[in-house]
């Protein structure tokens, strides 16, 4: 019987049959740990294997994103806590200069195609952008990771979700993201792997990929590839990864739990409302929505090309008086790109906030919690009550949420 | 009588309200952690729960970010188990690695109610109350390996001990 995606790259990576449903011991390429659940990595480590070294420190590595530089005590015992055991075991970190960990796994080629990787992050799936396996994971299992450079991995079914039609060119990546998360909801794709196909994804640039395979996360699915592509995007990711681009394709007798169909034809830019993401809208229902402050930035939409989008609309435009418009590069190679191209001083002109790379306002971290009463339009993934503060928040393109906080109202270019 | 006294909540508890993110940079005690199981969900949990108690919940219990803490101050506080008609997988993960059983039974958290008393029958797959008795699917014996032993810290410590016959430091 033929395999899928996910099934291919489990079978390389354990001595148990794969087939849905079966639980198997599996071997991680990569096992990472970053400032948020890293030290209570450590410290399962050390209550429980002490002196023992890491299973292999080259393949381990800590990745600091959440709050970088630290900017509360806890976080900075906390990092140094993990700096201390990296020193000891031998273990590379990327430190609070780095950026988001998974991004710094995907540039410096650690996650590459057929590969498996788990992480402290729960959008560590994002990684199926690239077809690598990536996982995130709790201190417990990720301790169990660092000791045995193994896990026990349920191999999950797969969906295939066929997207029909072309979007509409004011849309990106984003707004099919949201688009297909309104439709899957949280229980089509649950605890799935997921296979994107359609013509919309042949030219899907690789910041595109991540912007989708982000959002699986919040479709409660195990992970998301997206198997077409043209030559360009193949020269891209090799270019931008330095190695071959080898992924795997499902066999053509693959068996898939279900298939979803979704017309995506003429779609217009999305919107998703506070406090579910996945309870989406088209934004043009919503232009009397005030918006106090905007982030542009995540794991979701912090690349070069997704920060680009929204400088075009603020090119020669101002952040309204009174709003707040706050940007976060993914990395500091993202952050480099948009030095050199000029993007960091459009987006200063036009009065955005520029911060160092890293999660930025997502998990609490940097640049900004929302106060009571406080509306914002967030480039993020989750809007849960209470995740960026006591305030609202809305989660949009960078385009959407650029004309927002010209406008201060909710928005996209063609309203301005 | 049954022992175990049932809190029932909605769908989509997600892991801020379970345990939220102010005390996930603190490395706290598990007493302390246990005061603040689902504090932004149930402010009065914490008081009520006894042990052997059980949370029974919709679709996606657990989603969001994949702080253990999620499922070890629910362990904390004394929770017996959690019924959900699903849980996120992360969150599914940590509470079988902390040897919290998980059971997914759709039927069972529609009709359980607030303060009903049940009986859950591991070994059987069933869930008894005065509403009637639910099946849950048995765990494959990997995971209720590692359920046994208490969590997967300890299962490997067994585990290494069996293949090595040396015991890691306890």
């Amino acid at each position: 019987m033929g395999k899928t995606i996910i099934e291919k790259i489990i079978q390389d990576h354990t001595q148990d049959e794969v087939s849905p449903g079966r639980i198997v011991w599996m071997d991680l390429d990569v096992r990472t740990a970053r400032d948020f659940g890293g030290p209570n990595v450590v410290k399962n480590f050390e209550r429980e294997y002490g002196e023992i070294p890491v299973e292999n420190p080259r393949k381990t590595f800590f990745t600091f994103d959440l709050c970088v530089p630290a900017c509360s005590l806890k976080y900075a015992e906390n990092q140094q806590v993990c700096r201390l055991f990296a020193r000891k075991k031998g273990i590379r970190i990327f430190d609070v200069d780095s950026g988001i960990g998974s991004h710094v796994l995907i540039e410096e080629g650690l996650a590459r195609a057929r590969r498996t990787v788990v992480g402290t992050d729960s959008h560590m799936n994002i990684l199926g952008a690239v077809s690598c396996f990536g996982q995130g994971m709790g201190d417990v299992d990720i301790t169990f990771a660092f000791k045995t450079g193994k896990t026990w991995f349920e191999v999950p079914e797969t969906v295939k979700v066929v997207i029909e039609g072309i979007p509409s060119s004011s849309t990106g990546a984003k707004d099919l993201a949201l688009f297909i998360l309104k439709n899957l909801g949280t229980k089509k794709a649950a605890l799935k792997a997921v296979e994107f196909t359609g013509d919309v994804f042949r030219r899907f640039a690789l910041s595109d990929r991540i912007t989708l395979c982000s959002m699986v996360t919040e479709m409660a699915g195990i992970i998301g590839f997206i198997p077409e592509f043209d030559a360009s995007v193949e020269k891209q990711i090799e270019g931008f990864m330095g190695v071959p681009y080898e992924p795997y394709a499902a066999d053509g007798d693959a068996v898939y739990a279900d298939t979803i169909r979704i017309n995506a034809a003429g779609l217009v830019p999305q919107v998703s409302v506070p406090f579910l993401p996945h309870k989406v809208e088209d934004v043009a229902c919503l232009t009397e929505i005030p918006i106090d402050t905007g982030f542009i930035g995540s794991c979701t939409n912090g690349r070069t090309e997704d920060i680009a989008r929204a400088a075009r609309v603020l090119k020669g435009r101002k952040v309204k008086d009174g709003v707040s418009l706050k940007i976060v590069p993914a990395t500091r190679r993202v952050y480099r790109e948009l030095l050199e191209n000029g993007i960091l001083e459009n987006l200063f002109m036009s009065g955005a906030i520029i911060s160092n790379p890293g999660c930025g306002g997502c998990a609490e971290g940097h640049i900004g919690l929302t106060g009571s009463g406080e509306t914002q339009v967030s480039t993020g993934n989750r809007n849960f009550e209470g995740k960026q503060g006591k305030g609202r928040t809305y989660l949009a393109g960078p385009e959407v949420v650029a004309a927002s906080c010209i406008l201060g109202r909710m928005g996209t270019p063609e309203d301005l | 009588m049954k022992s175990s006294r049932v809190f029932k909540y909605g769908d989509n508890v997600n892991t801020d309200v379970i345990y939220p993110g102010k005390y996930t940079y603190s490395l706290l005690e598990p007493e302390e952690m246990a005061r603040h199981a689902l504090e932004d969900l149930d402010p009065g949990f914490a008081d009520k729960v006894q042990a052997g108690d059980v949370i029974v919940a919709g679709k996606n219990f657990g989603c969001g970010s994949s702080r253990e803490q999620a499922a070890s101050c629910l362990k904390y506080a004394g929770v017996r188990a959690v019924i959900a008609v699903s849980f996120a997988r992360i969150f599914f993960r940590n509470a079988i690695n902390q040897g919290l059983p998980v059971l997914s039974s759709p039927e069972a958290a529609e009709k359980l109610e607030e303060g009903d008393r049940i009986e859950i029958d591991f070994k059987q797959g069933e869930i008894r109350s005065d509403r009637g008795v639910f099946s849950f699917p048995p765990f494959p014996d990997s995971v209720l390996g590692i359920l046994e032993a208490g969590g997967l810290i300890p299962y490997t410590k067994e585990k290494l001990k069996k293949e090595r016959g040396t015991g890691c430091r306890s």
